[in-house]
Order: C-alpha cells, then sequence, then structure tokens
C-alpha cells in the first residue's frame, strides 16, 4: 500500500514537473526552479508561460482525473456494478445534451456559458434519473435501467442535432464532447477546487459505508445501514463531483471507469484504500493524457479525453492480465 | 390419491397454462409483426395498397408499383426486422453470458470496431455506401474477436469480468481513435454522422441478401441453444455443477453474438439501443427464463426496428432521418414505465 502510494504519487509529481518544462517553448528545470525560488529575477515571458499557462492547465488536468476517479469508485460500489462510472447516473448523457444544444442549437449563446450548461444538463439528468427510480425506496437495478432509457432519449436527442446540425458547429460539439482542458485558467482551477473540497472530504470519510453497501441491499440493512439514505448521498456526492468535472473539462470518459479498477488490482476492494489510490491514478492518467496529446502532433492539440483512452487502455491490459493481483 | 400427487398435477397443470398463455403471446406477436411490416410496405411517397404489395411479392410482374416494393421498401422493411431481431438477441445473449444488466452486443466491441472500420475507410479510401456495410461487419468481428481474445488470456479463461472489461477498453480506445480522426476530418465526419446515429435508408436486397445468411445461422443457433443460454445465465460455478462446459459455451456464445450483431451493424449502423433495452422488457414480461427471452426478444427487436424506421420515415416525412432517434424516442418512456414498475420487484 505505502509503496504504491509512494510510486503513484511521485508518478503524478514527476507529470507535473513535465508539464510545466514541456510544450512548444521548453523550459529547462533550472529555470523552472529558479522561478520558484527568486521570482523577482525571472525572464517574464517564462514566468507567463509557466505560471499562467501550464499551471492552471496542469492543475486542471489533476483535479479532474481526482474527481472523475473517485466517482467511479463511488459509483461501481453503490450500483454494484463493475462497469459503472459517473456516467452512468445519466452525468454524461446530460452534459451532452446541454452542450450540443447550446452550441448546435442556439448558435447565438455566449460560449462562456458552456460550463454552467453542462453541468446543469448532468444534474437535472441525474435528480430525474433518481426521482424516476424512486418507489418505496430505490434498488440499484432500477437505478441503472431508468438511467439507460433516460440516457437513450437524451442520446437521441443529441444524435438527432449531431445528424441534423451545421457541420461546422457539430465539429466544435464534438471537440467539447470528447474532454479537453485547453481552456484552462487560474480563476476556473479555483472555482473548480474550492468546489470539489466539501464533496471529496465525505467522499473520503464515507469509504466504510462504501464497504457494506457493496455487500448487497439486505446484508447492508442487516448490519445496521440506513440503505436508502447512503445510496441517495453518495448519488449525491457522484453528481457535484463529477459535474464539475465534466462541466470544467467536458466528457472525459474512461478514467471514472478504469481508474477504480486498476486501484483494485494494486491495493484490493477496502475503500479506505481504494479511493486514495484511485484519485492518484485518475490524476496521473488525465495530467499524462493532456501532456502527450499537447505535444505528440504540435503545434496540433488532441484532446485529453481522447489520449486518456489511448494511453489507458495497454496499461490497464497489462494490469488485469500481468500478475499484478491483488483480488481479482 | 395422496395429496402430493393431486399437488404436482395441478402445479403442473400450472405450468402447462403458463407455457400455453407465453405460446399464444409469441404468436400474437409474431402475427403483430407480419402486420406492421406489410403496412410499412404499403407506406411511402406513393402508397401502394396490400393486395398490390402482396403480388408484388409473389406474383412479380414489373410493373412500377411492384418495382418499388421490390427494389426500395421490401429490402429497407427486411433490414430492418433481420437488425432488430438480430440485435435484441445477441443483447439478450450478452446478458445471460455476463449477468449484468449494463451488457449489450456493443459491448463485445462491436459498434466501435464497425465504426472505427467505416470512419478509417472513409477516410483514408472514400469509399462509397454500397461498400460500407463489408467494412462495418469486419471491423465488428474483427473488435469482437480481439475482445474475446483479450479475455481469454490466463488462467480462468474468459470470465464474465474479464468479457465487460475488456471489452469496455477496446470500446474506448477505438471510439477515440475514431473521435481523434473525425475532429480533424470534416468531410469524413460529414459523410458518416448520418450512419453512425443508425440508419436503413438505401439498402438493396443483394445488400440484405448478402449478410441475411449471418443473422439466420446465429438466430437459429440462439434459438436451439436456448436452453444451454439458460444455463450459463446462472453462472459458471451453477452450470458447471449441472454438467455444462462454461468456457466452451461462453466461447460459442460469443461467436453467435458476433455473428447476429456483426450483420445488424452492417444493415443498420451502431445503434445501440435495441440490443440493450428489447431483452430487458422481455425480462420483465415473460420472466427470467431466456428460453423464452431469447425468441420474445427476436419479435420484440425486429417490431422495434420496423415500427421505429416507419415512423421516422411517414411522421418525419425525410426518408433518411435516423432510425436510432425514433427508436429511443419510440421505445424510450415505455421502457422507463416498465422498469418503473416491474423492475426491482422480480428480485
Amino acid at each position: 500500500m505505502t509503496r504504491t502510494v509512494a510510486a503513484l504519487a511521485l508518478a503524478v509529481a514527476a507529470l507535473l514537473l513535465a508539464s510545466l518544462a514541456h510544450g512548444d517553448h521548453p523550459v529547462a528545470f533550472g529555470e523552472l526552479i529558479s522561478l520558484v525560488t527568486q521570482p523577482a529575477g525571472a525572464n517574464p515571458q517564462v514566468e507567463m508561460i509557466v505560471l499562467d499557462l501550464r499551471l492552471p492547465r496542469v492543475l486542471l488536468a489533476l483535479l479532474v482525473g481526482v474527481g472523475l476517479a473517485v466517482t467511479g469508485a463511488i459509483a461501481q460500489a453503490v450500483m454494484r456494478n463493475p462497469l459503472a462510472e459517473p456516467g452512468i447516473l445519466g452525468i454524461n448523457a446530460g452534459a451532452a445534451l446541454a452542450a450540443t444544444t447550446l452550441i448546435v442549437a442556439l448558435d447565438t449563446a455566449p460560449i462562456h456559458l458552456l460550463p454552467w450548461a453542462g453541468f446543469a444538463g448532468a444534474s437535472i439528468m441525474a435528480v430525474a434519473i433518481y426521482v424516476l427510480s424512486w418507489r418505496n425506496g430505490t434498488t440499484s437495478l432500477r437505478i441503472i435501467l431508468i438511467g439507460i432509457g433516460l440516457s437513450a432519449l437524451a442520446g437521441a436527442a443529441t444524435t438527432f442535432l449531431t445528424a441534423f446540425g451545421e457541420i461546422r458547429d457539430v465539429q466544435r460539439a464534438m471537440i467539447w464532447l470528447a474532454g479537453s482542458v485547453y481552456h484552462a485558467d487560474w480563476n476556473g482551477v479555483q472555482v473548480l477546487a474550492l468546489w470539489l473540497v466539501v464533496p471529496m472530504t465525505l467522499a473520503l470519510l464515507s469509504s466504510r459505508e462504501l464497504d457494506l453497501i457493496r455487500f448487497g441491499d439486505n446484508a447492508a440493512q442487516s448490519l445496521g445501514q440506513r440503505v436508502n439514505l447512503i445510496r441517495a448521498l453518495m448519488i449525491l456526492l457522484c453528481t457535484l463531483i463529477s459535474g464539475a468535472a465534466v462541466a470544467a473539462a467536458g466528457l472525459i470518459g474512461f478514467v471514472g471507469l478504469v481508474a477504480p479498477h486498476m486501484a483494485r488490482r494494486l491495493v484490493g476492494p477496502a475503500h479506505a484504500r481504494l479511493i486514495p489510490v484511485s484519485a492518484l491514478i485518475g490524476a496521473a492518467l488525465v495530467m499524462a493524457a493532456d501532456l502527450v496529446g499537447r505535444t505528440i502532433i504540435a503545434p496540433a492539440q488532441l484532446p485529453a479525453g481522447i489520449v486518456t483512452a489511448l494511453i489507458g487502455a495497454p496499461f490497464f491490459a497489462w494490469l488485469l492480465w500481468g500478475r499484478h493481483h491483488v483480488a481479482a | 390419491m395422496s395429496s402430493g400427487g393431486s399437488f404436482a398435477a395441478a402445479r403442473s397443470g400450472q405450468i402447462k397454462t403458463a407455457e400455453g398463455t407465453r405460446v399464444s403471446a409469441l404468436a400474437v406477436l409474431c402475427c403483430i409483426l407480419a402486420a406492421i411490416s406489410i403496412w410499412s410496405v404499403t407506406l411511402g411517397t406513393s402508397r401502394i395498397p396490400v393486395a398490390n404489395v402482396l403480388s408484388a411479392i409473389f406474383a412479380f410482374d414489373g410493373s412500377r408499383e411492384h418495382l418499388v416494393v421490390t427494389t426500395l421498401r421490401l429490402p429497407r422493411v427486411l433490414a430492418g426486422l433481420l437488425a432488430g431481431g438480430a440485435l435484441a438477441v445477441a443483447g439478450a445473449i450478452m446478458q445471460a453470458m455476463t449477468n449484468n444488466p449494463l451488457a449489450s452486443p456493443g459491448l463485445l466491441g462491436v459498434n466501435a470496431g464497425a465504426a472505427f472500420a467505416v470512419v478509417m475507410a472513409t477516410s483514408l479510401l472514400g469509399i462509397g455506401s454500397e461498400t460500407v456495410i463489408w467494412f462495418a461487419f469486419c471491423g465488428a468481428g474483427a473488435a469482437a474477436g480481439i475482445v474475446y481474445a483479450l479475455a481469454s488470456t490466463g488462467p480462468s479463461g474468459a470470465t464474465p469480468l474479464k468479457l465487460v472489461l475488456a471489452g469496455a477498453v477496446l470500446t474506448t480506445f477505438l471510439t477515440s481513435l475514431t473521435t481523434a480522426v473525425l475532429i480533424f476530418d470534416q468531410n469524413t465526419l460529414d459523410a458518416v454522422r448520418l450512419w453512425t446515429a443508425g440508419s436503413l435508408s438505401g439498402r438493396t436486397m443483394a445488400q440484405v441478401a448478402a449478410v441475411a445468411p449471418y443473422i439466420l445461422v446465429g438466430l437459429s443457433l440462439a434459438v436451439l441453444f436456448r436452453r444451454h443460454l439458460m444455463t450459463l445465465s446462472l453462472g459458471a460455478e451453477i452450470a458447471r455443477s449441472v454438467g455444462q462446459n462454461p468456457i466452451l459455451w461462453r466461447g460459442l456464445a460469443v461467436v453467435i453474438v458476433i455473428l447476429l450483431a456483426g450483420g445488424a451493424v452492417a444493415l443498420a449502423g451502431p445503434v445501440g439501443f435495441v440490443g440493450l433495452v428489447v431483452p430487458h422488457v422481455a425480462r420483465m414480461t415473460v420472466g427470467v427464463d431466456y428460453r423464452w427471452i431469447v425468441p420474445f426478444s427476436a419479435a420484440g427487436g425486429a417490431l422495434l426496428v420496423v415500427l421505429a424506421d416507419t415512423l421516422g420515415r411517414t411522421v418525419f416525412a425525410s426518408q433518411s432521418f435516423p432510425v436510432g432517434v425514433t427508436m429511443a424516442i419510440l421505445g424510450a418512456p415505455f421502457f422507463i414505465w416498465l422498469a418503473r414498475s416491474r423492475a426491482g420487484d422480480v428480485r
């Protein structure tokens, strides 16, 4: 456990430094250090590139990765389904519909509304799914099924817009939907960080409840858990965290699904360990994806959401079929 | 007579009536399906009476109306029937095999593989709509093969968990590659966006005839082995204890899914809804018994796709309205209502 966390933390730190140093204008590590030690004597151009362009971007990637991975772990426990991820709660379908509507259908809408539209779409969808699946309490099967149904409806509307909208707008919408951290600025990073403090703390504190609810409704209930309440709280946490992550960076898939599985291979299924390790893996995945995406075909950039899967999938395959089993 | 004997007799009588109800329900469903299909052929820019439709099929005389029926409308309806039935049965098999309510044929990488192949072919070779179905079919088969191979490595073979995870990972991987191409290539995006929404427009009889054998073989295998699918759905341990070799049968189930879903994707594009939702509807109406879920899914899936396509091209009056969209508009509210009133009580 300690070794895994240390290795992952090192990886995240290394990625942070690499992201600050690499890019169209390479910055030597010595310059990075002198930027911190003697801020007065720094080259203003380097200072601007590192502090105003690269640092917010890499921090945004870190926050988004952490948020998505943690919500993925929670969703898999609450839904008791290995395929669960934040999208199962309707987050992705809702955000996609809201964003596509804004970009394709309402040409004149200002673009800075996009994050708010994404968050609103995601939370409205999550609430609708929860409300519709309430009948003398909820069951995870009913939430999954209603989620499939409502997501299909929202997906149909999105598909309609992409099939018949102006091709230029459709392409812009696709780039947003692919998930990226191009447009990171300090303001956005601060808002996201502040927003995530409370739900993330709650998520870390609820690892025991998650361990319990994973056993099934009956077992959890007989061990004294108020299953419906916990499930509602956990879904609320997921919506708050991943809704904000999606609003900040678009639909970065894969992290929420795969980071918890990777963590489970490394440290086992107990959530007290699973959640922090998932968070580190998620952060490393998105940071690495953004670094690769903006350097591999520079000056053009690939959205982080695309690269996440491209570099994450082989790593995941290696973990899954290599000899790294703590518990299957 | 002991009371136990009469109880057993009463119980077997009950089971017989339940079977009878299911058989008659299936028969009614098939009649509705036939009626809707014929009705669908009569509709269009020019209405063709039922009698002419039937004579075009059974006594073709080369008139304009007969040509419209045999070259335009009939292939489209047949493609819908085949694709719908195939996707729904493939979905039922996937859900039986993985025991996961989120499983659909697309989880085996079928849709992502087909989309990747079509986008790559369109972008690099600039192919037309006649050859698209073959790229889709090959892409689907290759992706599903890779997923199964990945999942089978290791001592325990393709366990359901490894299978769904390998499928989910490869699906995201291929979808990412596809998106990466589409973001930079506007012409390809314009050429394939209607296809990715799922569409039956412009299917020719030759295409339908070319894909039909795969789907029909898959469907008959599924119906033939529906008892084994039922056993498979009980999980590897129970299956093994009643004498089934789960590794062998899981492999066969994957082959059936590839035949069915590959053919369906070739005909109708990567539509997700049927394969995911129709098996759930079948399970919620006829009970958790795959011997019945398979035939009910086949009929229900075919009905949903043909109905959705017919509505799409009459109500929205556009020959190219994507069937994937109408299907969700038509099916999702019903599915939500059913899930709300049934799911969770059965367990």
